[in-house]
């Protein structure tokens, strides 16, 4: 327990919106302190930690610093880190010939490096704090692969490999790693697909739908529930395993 | 499933001890109603002696249930025991079939009485207990691991089979978890081996019902396998 009042403290990246916002919703439902990060605050992030009485601290995970600004920034204010809820992510779908190095950079220093860097400035805190948990939100395609998603889909293998690498590294310290890996969810995303596409939105949840043997997309709300039930004490023998609440798309194959 | 309704029913095979326990503990403690099915009596509130090798006896167990509590909204299948210590060569053909009709083939005989209901509600979940052994393979207790892989096998063509309705199905495949199915002199309990995991340590019973117990009401797992395993399978 890090803060006097015995209330956990949880951290979770791209939350302006999408998965990450719901997630906050329901770690601060559960009892936990929040700590919200995304790219920029265009107000959203403040108004969310504002509604659940947590913490905004804006910040591109991508840059050298942010690990080390964002963890001190918690630790000054709240206190030290007891869960790590990696989820903010950079997408751009293309042909793999026409990718860009900029764009395979981006995706690679957002998802994966970003990442890394941040996980190196949370575990102190987490080991001061007498355990952790973090919990990688990677992928379907990560574990399966996806045409015109390679740039993404390599950087989410990554996070799925840096999970296990994690759980047996920090594992023994009680930082207890594993992974997400979702595959269809309805969110604001489904609209910029949908327009790349050029189909309305309805139909863009159809076609999404006969890609999963349940022909039903996950909610933000579903994948929020695996969140916190590996940041909960009932997941506590569960390390660098990836979850994958996915309706069978990928068939246990991580 | 409708957990905000009616109380849900579970059915729990291995009911009387371990893991099979520790689930019903979990359930009855959240609410739901509990039967039980094992070779002796179970803390459940209908307890059904029986062996779940004995087809007939599940259907009729389950019929039993349905005519009592009206539904089911879920069925483990925890049953089983465990032998280790047996080079393959040495497993002879009566432990080899007696292994396979008790864990794969009570699975099968649990499933197959269940289904019924649970198409006739369109709702349901099924959590089948496999085992860590069967995603890394293991030594000296080869019918066993064989067993419960077969059961992931069952697992996953039955949640494709019933994708399109209300019933889910998954499976939780625990690591070398502390159970009277452990002797106490089980090579998983030696100190030597518990220090090769990450965790050091063994499973509880405990921490092996919260997974099967967020796997019954979480509707978008098909097919998983959620491993539990203290690390010894990453």
């Amino acid at each position: 327990m890090s803060t006097t009042d015995g209330r956990r403290i949880a951290l979770v990246t791209g939350a302006a919106q999408g998965l990450g916002h719901a997630t906050a919703l329901r770690l601060a439902a559960d009892g936990f302190i929040v700590v919200v990060n995304d790219v920029v605050d265009d107000g959203r992030l403040g108004a969310l930690a504002e509604s659940i009485g947590g913490l905004a601290v804006p910040a591109d995970i991508s840059a050298a610093k942010s690990g080390t600004d964002i963890v001190r920034a918690v630790v000054e204010r709240l206190g030290d880190i007891d869960v790590l809820v990696a989820n903010a992510a950079a997408m751009a779908m293309g042909p793999f010939l026409e990718q860009s190095q900029e764009l395979w950079w981006r995706q690679i220093d957002v998802n994966l490096s970003g990442h890394f860097r941040l996980v190196q400035a949370v575990v102190p805190s987490m080991l001061r704090a007498g355990g952790g948990r973090i919990v990688i939100i990677a992928s379907g395609w990560g574990v399966i692969g996806y045409p015109n998603a390679t740039a993404y889909s390599a950087s989410k293998s990554g996070l799925i490999a840096l999970t296990k690498g994690l759980g047996r590294e920090l594992g023994p310290s009680g930082i207890l790693t594993n992974a997400i890996a979702p595959s269809y969810i309805d969110t604001e995303q489904l609209q910029v697909d949908a327009d790349d596409a050029r189909i309305s939105l309805d139909e863009m949840r159809q076609r999404y739908r006969e890609l999963i043997p349940i022909r039903r997309l996950a909610s933000v709300d579903d994948i929020a529930g695996a969140v916190a039930f590996l940041a909960s004490e009932d997941a506590g023998a569960f390390v660098g395993q990836v979850l994958q609440p996915a309706g069978g798309v990928t068939m246990t194959r991580a | 499933m409708s957990l905000s309704g009616a109380q849900p029913v579970a059915v729990v095979t291995g009911a009387a001890s371990g893991i099979g326990a520790a689930c019903v503990e979990q359930l009855a403690r959240g609410g739901w109603r509990t039967a039980g099915i094992d070779l002796r009596p179970s803390a459940t509130d209908i307890s059904a002696q029986l062996d779940v090798t004995d087809r007939h006896a599940v259907r009729e167990a389950i019929d039993a249930v349905i005519t009592r509590f009206k539904r089911v909204d879920l069925l483990v299948t925890a049953a089983g025991y465990y032998e280790e210590g047996i080079p393959v060569v040495d497993i002879t053909r009566e432990q080899w079939d007696r292994m396979l009709a008790v864990i794969l083939g009570g699975t099968s005989n649990a499933f197959s009485a269940v289904l019924p209901h649970m198409l006739k509600q369109d709702s349901g979940a099924i959590v089948a207990i496999s085992s860590e052994l069967a995603l890394g393979g293991s030594t000296t207790d080869l019918h066993y691991v064989a067993a419960k892989g077969a059961v992931l096998g069952l697992v996953k063509s039955l949640a494709l089979e019933v994708a399109l309705t209300g019933i889910r199905v998954n499976a939780v495949a625990p690591g070398p978890t502390d159970t009277p199915l452990l002797a106490p002199d089980s090579l998983w309990r030696r100190p030597d081996y518990l220090a090769t995991l990450p965790l050091g340590r063994l499973v509880t019973p405990r921490e092996i019902a919260h997974t099967v117990c967020y796997l019954a009401t979480s509707t978008m797992y098909c097919g998983e396998v959620l491993s539990p395993n203290a690390g010894a399978v990453i």
